[in-house]
């Protein structure tokens, strides 16, 4: 119980408090335990990685072991990422060997990237226009007065952020072309800053004191399930 | 008997609409987009004060000068971002500024590397500049810690980095003479798919007094009024028509400019749709209370 | 209704949509062929490059298909997907983490004084790493903790003050400044209600006010702690009035950022896989 749990919680307070206090430090010490503290975090985050990858492989593998249903289609995971490894891990090899320039060989890893996991990554939240544009015909209603300030704030700064907003401020506002922008601009400056302030200074308490429940322990959830 | 026929697709048609809905709005979208890109309309449009900012300030830094470019997205934000990226590199290729570009967002390496290298050749082909990395600009690339990374860097950008993307040693590399750590740059951008910028600022240009413009997409652009008021941000660049604004201020046409048009229509079509929603809505309740 | 009668319905609509699917497929490897002519360019890299864009436009297609219905090609070019994205962040991994900070300072040393600077300074973060990987194992998984505790430590401990200054001090100060903002040179002078007072002196004035009542107002209605009754069920539907127009802007802005990525695979398609001249 000591070295699984007391010890863990020991280290993080006195972490915690020593991070705190070198902050107000303006000592050089303070700077190299930070250039320390910085070399640790980049070797911690490496191993981190690697237990991702480790994690997800192992998913898909229980999966396909299991014969769970879909369980064909984790095979592509591994497909996927034996090519990206096996091409990264042969560019490693070549560029150590020799330098790179016009006679190295062709660059798959890149190319990998490049053509495929881009378009893929940039298309899956591309649908998202499609089902956004079918969720607000279909649900945005102004039912309320809360409601309908947002449904107008929405349709202001919809047309005040394209460049239509000016011959259609124009056409609207008896020759106006800013009408529109310039709304949209109140909005955002005032009840959008000030709502947004209101949230961020609700997150950073919240923050803070999660910070101070973790240093004094009360907080344990990052040291995972059973002592 | 000679309007029975339209009447009859005309309600068929209608039938389809209210059974599809879905489908139809789909259709309508892909169709609007695809449309107005390929007529491309041209709509001038006066760039928006805060991209101002960030422009002027840019602007205002002297050949040599320093700017950290933290590029921190990956595919899923390229849209926005790239085309932001690409402006910003080639503006500091223009002013013969040094950008240090680096990354908290391992996935978006080579898109971040590509933006590099195709800034240089922009900018070789069009300002008559010979760009070399590691002398004009340097990619440092990225490592873990990223509150942590920026922390370090705030005291030792060597120690933080000691090699470029490239693998070359960033220990008496030309491109950051003169630069020990962030105090030493003359301006920090991020660009940014998630909550980075606000990390930046608590962690970096907060603790050393430089000044810091973003980029973001426009999901998390409304986030940043506070910290414009606060002048904590100087001026930021919100979503395409962000890259857009600065493509106009630097008169070298991108994709942010070339997508406003499909911007416009889909956005009044999304307006249309929504008014006629609600129009019905109120219609429906109108009429329904003149029966009772 | 005998079994194979209704069988027949779904099967016809299967057959029709393999039908389609074989077509569309016949007629995307065709334009890709007319438009990119992989098999004609001088070199592989060319070559490559078509091919690339080729699958690029085929994977965007694919991923779009799921707006008609769920479907196995979608499902393939998914996990394809998220294999290469692993593939990729773990390759990097070891390039911009592991290789730079774990083995070449230890494994390629240019000295022994370089070698025992850098076991002097690894040593405990790569035994911490390595006990943060014992994290897969059952028996040994509470050793992980260490390399918590000290990531989650030293990252509680740095965000108190960093946080208190940047994102309260600094915000609530902005909060409350513009009341003690003196109006500009263009207020000099200006007579009561005169246009030149109400821009210069009275919306000012008005902003500021709104600014700091709005913020109160916005903060109150997240305190749970009292009820909201009377004064403060007033001051709390205010706070939600802003909250809302805040939220409409923001969906605004959505709608923005999620139509530009949608522009952007359209740019693609049209521009680099239809090579269509912009006009």
């Amino acid at each position: 119980m000591i070295l699984k749990r007391t010890i863990p919680l020991l280290i993080v307070f006195a972490i915690g408090v020593l991070a705190f206090v070198q902050e107000f430090v303006p000592h050089p010490w303070s700077g190299k335990l930070v250039d320390e503290i910085s070399t640790w975090f980049k070797i911690i985050g490496g191993f981190a990685m690697f237990l991702g990858t480790y994690s997800l492989l192992h998913m898909h593998l229980a999966r396909i072991r299991r014969k769970m249903p879909s369980w064909g289609y984790s095979v592509f995971v591994f497909i996927g990422a034996a090519f990206m490894i096996g091409t990264g891990v042969y560019n490693e090899i070549q560029s150590s060997s020799q330098p790179a320039g016009p006679n190295s060989p062709f660059d798959w890893f890149s190319w990998g990237y490049k053509y495929i996991q881009v378009p893929a990554g940039a298309t899956i939240f591309s649908i998202l226009a499609f089902f956004m544009a079918s969720a607000a015909f279909r649900t945005f209603r102004a039912r309320n007065l809360a409601a309908g300030l947002l449904l107008i704030s929405a349709i202001i700064v919809m047309l005040g952020r394209v460049p239509i907003s000016e011959p259609l401020s124009r056409w609207l506002f008896f020759g106006n072309s800013q009408a529109i922008t310039q709304a949209t601009d109140i909005i955002m400056e005032y009840p959008n800053m000030v709502a947004k302030r209101g949230i961020l200074l609700g997150i950073a308490l919240g923050t803070i004191s999660q910070s101070i429940r973790i240093l004094l322990g009360v907080e344990r959830s990052y040291m995972g399930g059973g002592d | 008997m000679a309007l029975r026929i339209p009447i009859a697709i005309s309600k068929g048609i209608i039938r389809f609409l209210t059974k599809h809905p879905r489908q139809v709005i789909y259709v309508l979208i892909g169709v609007t987009v695809i449309a107005s890109y390929m007529v491309n309309i041209s709509l001038s449009f006066e760039p928006s004060p805060l991209a101002q900012k960030v422009y002027d300030k840019v602007d205002s830094l002297k050949p040599g000068d320093h700017v950290l470019l933290s590029f921190d997205y990956d595919p899923s934000s390229e849209a926005e971002l790239q085309p932001m990226a690409l402006a910003m590199l080639r503006h500091c290729f223009k002013k013969g500024v040094i950008p240090v570009v680096m990354t908290h967002w391992i996935s978006g390496l080579d898109l971040h590397k590509m933006a590099c290298q195709e800034a240089a050749a922009d900018a070789n082909s069009h300002y008559n500049k010979k760009i070399v990395s590691g002398r004009d600009y340097v990619f440092l690339g990225n490592r873990p810690g990223w509150q942590q990374l920026i922390l370090q860097m705030n005291e030792n950008i060597r120690a933080a980095f000691d090699k470029d993307f490239f693998d070359q040693p960033t220990e008496g590399m030309k491109a950051l003479e003169g630069v020990t750590s962030l105090k030493d740059f003359e301006l920090i951008v991020n660009l940014a798919a998630g909550a980075t910028v606000e990390m930046w600022i608590a962690y970096g240009s907060d603790k050393v007094d430089v000044p810091f413009a973003a980029g973001t997409t426009a999901v998390s652009a409304p986030d940043l009024y506070p910290w414009i008021q606060s002048r904590q941000l100087i001026g930021f660049l919100g979503g395409l028509r962000g890259a857009a604004d600065y493509e106009v201020m630097l008169k070298y046409p991108g994709r942010g400019i070339r997508g406003m048009p499909a911007q416009s229509a889909t956005h009044v079509l999304i307006v249309l749709l929504i008014l006629g929603a609600n129009v019905h809505m109120f219609a429906g309740r109108f009429f329904g209370k003149k029966k009772e | 209704m005998p079994d194979d009668l209704q069988l027949q319905p779904r099967r016809k609509g299967q057959a029709i949509e393999m039908g389609v699917l074989a077509l569309l497929i016949v007629v995307f490897l065709a334009v890709s062929m007319v438009f990119q002519k992989p098999f004609s360019q001088h070199s592989f890299g060319d070559t490559m490059k078509a091919v690339g864009t080729i699958m690029a436009a085929g994977i965007t297609l694919i991923m779009y298909s799921f707006l008609y219905r769920d479907n196995p090609l979608f499902k393939i070019a998914e996990n394809l997907y998220v294999g290469i994205a692993l593939g990729y962040s773990t390759i990097f991994a070891w390039r911009q983490a592991l290789k730079p900070e774990v083995y070449q300072p230890i494994f390629a040393a240019p000295t022994s004084d370089a070698l025992l600077t850098a076991l002097m300074h690894r040593t405990v973060p790569i035994l911490l790493g390595l006990m943060l990987v014992m994290r897969l194992s059952r028996k040994h998984g509470w050793l992980s903790r260490y390399a918590y505790a000290v990531i989650i430590g030293w990252g509680a401990g740095i965000a108190i003050p960093l946080i208190t200054h940047s994102y309260i001090l600094k915000q609530l100060h902005a909060a409350v400044a513009p009341l003690q903002a003196a109006p500009g040179p263009q207020a000099a002078g200006a007579e009561v209600l005169s246009q030149a007072w109400l821009l210069h002196v009275a919306a000012p004035i008005f902003g500021a006010a709104v600014l700091v009542l709005g913020t109160v107002a916005v903060l109150f209605y997240f305190f749970f702690s009292v009820e909201h009754k009377g004064v403060g069920g007033a001051v709390s539907k205010v706070g939600i009035w802003f909250l809302m127009v805040s939220f409409g802007a923001s969906f605004g802005y959505t709608v923005m950022g999620r139509l530009s990525l949608l522009i952007g695979r359209v740019q693609f398609l049209l521009d680099e896989w239809l090579k269509i001249p912009s006009q």
